[in-house]
């Protein structure tokens, strides 16, 4: 069943200036969307006109076969975290939670058990007296937070909430936001621009870019069937590497190496039927062989440790190529490497359209 | 040439501690001055010298027979330590010159001694040759006197009080809403707008007096307060836009936004919100408000006549020809009592902090 619809959504700003372009999303029930993005791709502009804080200029918003479009926002059963939290400061952190509940007359014994309720969910119950100026960072957080909950939304939409943490709670909080959603229930809105956040906290993910969605499918389908460069491009990390390819007598030529596809991709590549093609290969599918097995041998230029993990750039052309190696493995900058690509986890792309071959 | 640390951080704690006490003496030192004098009697203020730093509470007075029939006042001079003649130069034992007597020493000495009570003295002075006592010293006489030789102070006081609180409802309000215009929407000419609101405070009063008084009188509200609390606001209004729309500028949106969300409407938002918030900032400008009206006096002289506000009833009294300096100190006490007070009522609201940060 789905809970919000999204119909040709778009905001203009003024004459050339557009927030969106043109949204269309169905979002089910206790789904917890993530909207993914570069900065100033329109996430926040569309998550407002959800939450009625912006006009919309053109589009439908439904939610449960509700037109909301046009209602304020009180009246549309929205909660919403804010990037900055927005948290009133000169209320303590049991009447900001009970803001809300207050102004919907809830009677005082329901209203002190839901407060205390979420308050115990988010684990601020020792601090229902204090002010927002007396608590940290991720503690004012936790606040935005129960006092969205507190309402039980319909909908609950999270501007990059975790942006101000540092880096531990970030990872952390991730974890409770996740436990919060599944023990709350509420079908979730997420908008980040960290693309590790989403890609470990969402059902779906929703890729945009300049006002418009570019991709939307699980973390999975997003990483392992990109539909366009940009998307290979944006997730990851170090996102995929890409190769300026040809198609000529059944292989992939590149001025470096040849490379003749798996049975299925053939297939794909010849049903597409256009020569000039962009070769995606994701850091960790690039291997490292011994020397008579090599695709190409390319320098080493930085290696750079990551604890788990290695990642080294290598020469190839003019391009820097990213790869993933064990850790200790005692490669050095100027040494070559004879590589070679996992040939069951290539992704080719159309180099006019920049979009992804079908059919493999 | 270095200086060492410790000696550098000494120079600057002292300059700073200098610097306050400077500024604290440059406030206190007038109005500790003229409250000294406003608690002096006629005879303190003109014969004592020098002045004690703090005044006395009682007057030694001593009676001295003369002759069988008379007696002589003297009183106790605290500047030369010493006894001085005081009053008429001889006293007989009557009702008539007793009841002179008591006049004189209200006025003079701000003592209060029934003409029954100086008659008893006298008798115990012509029975033993001298007697001394003391007499309490009336602390609230200048005042009274103030009030009862300046007809119409005591009306000056309500007439300024009501143009205060005027000026601040009016120009507190507007200004206010301005300001939140100003701050909040994005309009054509906003900026021109904004600057050219101070334009009125350029315009010396003088100048526009007579104008002034032409357009006051047409709309009946010459010489009354409302008209003067107008005239007021003008200048005012222009002063608050500038500080509410700061303040008002530095109140997050979101937080508003936060409040629609949470089922509030735009206008409980503002007041739930936004204005609660803003309370510091428009305590201060209410403050500036009533300080500016209250202690206002060309305006006040050309826009009024027979309702005067108490700055010109004072400004008046300083130009009498009978200079009684312990009087007007009397008056300007008055004056500067009611914003002082007010300042301190609205100080809790001026440091106004939520949860031990200032907002
Ligand atoms: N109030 C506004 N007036 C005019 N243009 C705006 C306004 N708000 C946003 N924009 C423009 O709309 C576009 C989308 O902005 P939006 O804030 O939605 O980006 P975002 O995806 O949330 O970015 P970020 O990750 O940096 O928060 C941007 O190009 C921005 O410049
Ligand atoms: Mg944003």
């Amino acid at each position: 069943m789905t809970t919000l619809t999204l119909t040709n959504l778009a905001k203009r700003y003024s004459r050339s200036v557009w927030g969106v372009r043109s949204m269309s999303l169905d979002v089910k029930d206790k789904e917890f969307v993530v909207f993914l993005g570069p900065s100033g791709c329109g996430k926040t502009t569309c998550m407002r006109m959800i939450a009625g804080l912006e006009t919309v200029t053109r589009g439908r918003i439904i939610l449960k076969g509700q037109d909301i479009t046009d209602l304020p926002p009180k009246d549309r059963g929205v909660s919403m975290v804010f990037q900055n939290y927005a948290i009133w400061p000169h209320m303590n952190v049991y009447d900001n939670i009970a803001f809300a509940l207050r102004l919907k007359n809830v009677d005082r014994k329901e209203l002190n058990q839901r407060v205390k309720k979420v308050a115990q969910m988010v684990r601020i119950e020792p601090l229902l007296k204090r002010f927002p100026g007396q608590m940290s960072g991720g503690q004012q957080q936790r606040v935005a937070l129960a006092r969205a909950l507190a309402v039980e939304p319909r909908l609950f939409l999270m501007d990059e909430p975790l942006s101000n943490l540092d880096a531990k709670l970030r990872v952390s909080m991730r974890t409770e936001l996740k436990t919060i959603h599944q023990e709350s229930g509420a079908t979730s809105i997420f908008v980040t621009h960290d693309q590790s956040e989403a890609m470990s906290m969402a059902d779906r993910i929703v890729i945009m870019k300049d006002g418009e969605i570019v991709q939307t499918g699980t973390p999975e389908e997003v990483y392992f069937q990109s539909a366009n460069t940009f998307v290979a491009g944006f997730i990851g990390t170090p996102p995929a590497n890409f190769f300026p390819v040809e198609w000529k007598n059944g292989k992939l030529e590149h001025p470096r190496f040849q490379l003749s596809p798996p049975p299925a991709l053939h297939q794909a590549i010849e049903n597409h039927g256009k020569n000039r093609l962009i070769l995606g290969v994701r850091p960790e599918s690039i291997q490292v062989v011994r020397e008579e097995e090599a695709l190409f041998i390319a320098p080493v230029l930085v290696v750079e440790p990551q604890g788990s993990h290695q990642i080294v750039a290598v020469q190839v052309e003019d391009e820097v190529v990213k790869l993933i190696m064990p850790p200790a493995c005692g490669v050095q900058p100027g040494e070559l490497l004879p590589l070679t690509f996992d040939s069951t986890r290539l992704h080719l792309f159309d180099e006019e359209s920049q979009l992804r071959i079908p059919g493999y | 040439m270095t200086i060492p640390r410790p000696l550098f951080q000494a120079a600057q704690k002292t300059t700073l501690a200098l610097l306050v006490t400077t500024v604290a003496l440059t406030i206190l030192f007038p109005l500790f001055f003229l409250f000294t004098f406003s608690l002096m009697s006629d005879y303190e203020t003109y014969s004592e010298w020098p002045k004690p730093l703090w005044p006395h509470s009682q007057v030694r007075y001593r009676m001295e027979k003369i002759s069988p029939q008379t007696t002589r006042l003297l009183i106790w001079n605290h500047g030369q330590s010493q006894w001085q003649p005081f009053g008429p130069e001889h006293i007989e034992a009557n009702e008539e010159v007793a009841k002179k007597l008591s006049r004189f020493l209200t006025n003079y000495g701000n003592t209060t001694l029934s003409p029954s009570e100086i008659l008893s003295h006298v008798q115990k002075a012509q029975n033993s040759g001298f007697h001394e006592f003391t007499a309490q010293k009336s602390l609230s006489q200048n005042y009274q006197r103030f009030f009862r030789l300046y007809s119409g102070a005591a009306d000056a006081v309500l007439h300024s009080l009501s143009t205060a609180l005027l000026t601040i409802l009016i120009s507190v309000v507007i200004g206010g809403m301005a300001g939140y215009a100003f701050a909040r929407y994005v309009f054509k000419g906003k900026d021109v707008l904004k600057l050219s609101v101070l334009f009125v405070r350029m315009f010396p009063p003088v100048a526009i007096a007579i104008p002034m008084v032409v357009i006051l009188g047409r709309m009946g509200l010459y010489d009354r307060p409302a008209g003067l609390s107008l005239i007021y606001s003008v200048n005012q209004i222009a002063m608050n836009i500038w500080i509410t729309a700061s303040i008002f500028m530095g109140i997050p949106e979101s937080l508003e936004e936060a409040a629609l969300i949470f089922g509030a409407n735009k206008r409980g938002a503002f007041f739930r919100i936004t204005l609660p918030l803003a309370v510091p900032g428009l305590a201060a400008c209410a403050m500036y408000s009533f300080i500016s009206s209250w202690n206002e006096v060309i305006n006040a002289l050309i826009l009024t006549q027979f309702r005067p506000t108490f700055p010109v009833v004072v400004y008046k009294s300083l130009l009498g020809a009978n200079a009684q300096v312990h009087l007007i100190a009397a008056g300007s006490i008055a004056q500067a009592a009611p914003a002082i007070l007010f300042t301190l009522i609205i100080r809790r609201y001026l440091l106004q902090m939520w949860g031990g940060v200032k907002v």
